[in-house]
């Protein structure tokens, strides 16, 4: 039987944002899909009574070949029978160079970050045009555009996903998919994330910031539950920066302490 | 330009835009590792073009999406010429398929050849260029890393990853002297299967209503050649663009900007 909420599907729901985006997802009244890429979800630990308020469905899936993410799509169908909603969120960071890197990690992180959103947005995606349209979201980087000196691996991910989304808008827009990233900023933590001996952009991080503080997966949420909804009609293939004004600072002496 | 006894390899030289690359710098005095991997037979011709244009050429197979024959071909230009100065990353694939015309083989072959590809030459490149103390890698991508294709999704991803992995590389390898740029070209003739390309008509002379449209998209009134292409990667690989890396430059007849 037809669910008559709105289904969302979030690609890696065991993570801080993904989390969060479920979070708000559930506040809006939305059912969720919460995929699990690599390790066993913990509905006790992460869903923080979600499944409560809202039906759930769990699936735990790399995405990383078509069966894969199709039996995901099928499983989405039997309880659900429609998706309304896909949030992209695959974010691996492994820090090494691009000297050092062996051909079997560069592999793993591109298939795991890159394939994943290609066979989502072209499975799942098609299952959102066939439940009337909806909405996918890339939780992409600013590390599409500034590079990270110390896991080229994400950023050529996100560089990559950046045009998955502008290619998707033009295919999947034809058929009442709207497909946009949003280019997160920094977050907590982010300054050890991408730690380099290249890059100074994560020093003083939360200073690069002009209002001095940094964004959280909240504000990520926020930002999604805005492209998904009906007020986001007309936004399609675009590129969201959610970093506070950080990228564009580059004169340390004008901080904000 | 100072290219005089340098040493370029470039990959898919055997046709289109990589021969156009390897005719540039041959008529600037640089000898060049003709990479192809398909079919002997335009590289010969790339070769034939080379020599004719007064330099030195060496063909040398290898399949860009295998780590191991890259190596292999790298090392065989540096033990031919002596050294290795420039790389021109330009082997590619184009299935133009759309998004959901895509299957997972097809996928997975252009991410490895268009992407992986370039990940391997760079590395490969990086010891001789490290211990001569300087190098430059040129990475043709297209305007396809910023504007979608609308008919081949996943070439367009590769393009994307390459813009980033140009600045990535630009950024580590500031360090050993290696400057890392893009080309973005926009149209180009790259002749058919056969290998020749097709005839350039003047703007004036056209008189077919759907070519005239199409040459409206290109302010300069034409599409690219592989030259045009060929003398863009000559400039970025002199003394001229020493300060130049992490680059990209468009060539495109300022068909993005309509």
């Amino acid at each position: 039987m037809a669910i008559s909420k709105r289904v969302a599907f979030i690609s890696n729901a065991d993570s801080p944002d993904g989390h969060a985006v479920a979070r708000q997802f559930a506040n809006d009244g939305w059912a969720l899909v919460l995929n699990t890429a690599n390790r066993g979800f913990d509905p006790a630990e992460r869903l923080s009574g979600i499944e409560q308020e809202t039906p759930v469905l769990l699936t735990n899936s790399s995405l990383s070949t078509t069966a894969q993410v199709t039996d995901v799509r099928d499983r989405i169908r039997d309880q659900f029978e429609r998706l309304d909603a896909v949030v992209h969120n695959h974010n691996r960071v492994e820090r090494v160079s691009i000297e050092s890197c062996s051909v079997e990690l560069a592999q793993e992180v591109l298939d795991e970050n890159v394939k994943s959103a290609f066979l989502c947005t072209q499975i799942l995606g098609k299952f959102v045009a066939e439940s009337g349209g909806g909405a996918v979201v890339f939780v992409g980087s600013i590390h599409d555009q500034k590079p990270t000196g110390s896991a080229f691996l994400f950023s050529v991910s996100k560089g990559a996903i950046q045009m998955l989304s502008k290619e998707a808008a033009l295919e999947l827009g034809r058929m009442g998919v709207r497909v946009n990233v949003v280019e997160m900023g920094p977050v907590a933590g982010d300054d050890e994330r991408f730690r380099s001996d290249i890059s100074d952009v994560y020093l003083d991080y939360r200073y690069r910031v002009p209002a001095a503080e940094l964004g959280t997966y909240e504000d990520l949420a926020k930002t999604i539950r805005f492209i998904v909804s009906d007020d986001a009609k007309y936004l399609n293939g675009a590129d969201i920066r959610l970093d506070g004004g950080f990228t564009l600072h580059y004169l340390d002496h004008k901080m904000k302490r | 330009m100072g290219l005089t006894g340098k040493v370029v390899l470039i990959t898919g030289a055997g046709t289109g835009i990589g021969r156009g690359i390897a005719i540039a710098f041959a008529e600037r005095g640089a000898k060049i590792g003709i990479n192809y991997h398909l079919t002997d037979e335009f590289a010969n011709e790339t070769l034939r073009l080379v020599q004719a244009a007064g330099s030195e050429g060496f063909l040398v197979h290898a399949d860009v999406s295998d780590a191991t024959q890259v190596k292999m071909m790298v090392s065989q230009v540096v033990d031919h010429f002596g050294r290795l100065d420039v790389l021109v990353n330009n082997a590619a694939t184009q299935p133009n398929l759309g998004l959901l015309d895509y299957d997972e083989e097809a996928y997975d072959q252009v991410m490895r050849v268009n992407l992986m590809g370039y990940f391997h030459c760079i590395q490969a490149v990086i010891p001789a260029m490290k211990a001569q103390g300087a190098g430059r890698i040129i990475n043709i991508s297209s305007v396809h890393g910023k504007r979608p294709t609308d008919f081949d999704s996943v070439y367009a991803m590769t393009k994307g990853g390459i813009k980033m992995l140009t600045r990535e590389s630009a950024i580590e390898l500031a360090k050993y002297g290696i400057t890392v740029n893009t080309i973005e070209p926009g149209a180009v003739y790259v002749g058919s299967k056969t290998g020749k390309p097709r005839p350039i008509v003047p703007p004036d002379k056209v008189t077919d209503e759907g070519h005239r449209r199409n040459l409206r998209k290109f302010p300069l009134g034409r599409v690219g050649l592989p030259a045009d292409i060929g003398h863009l990667a000559c400039f970025l690989a002199s003394e001229e663009a020493e300060f130049i890396t992490g680059a990209a430059v468009r060539a495109d007849g300022g068909s993005m900007l309509l």
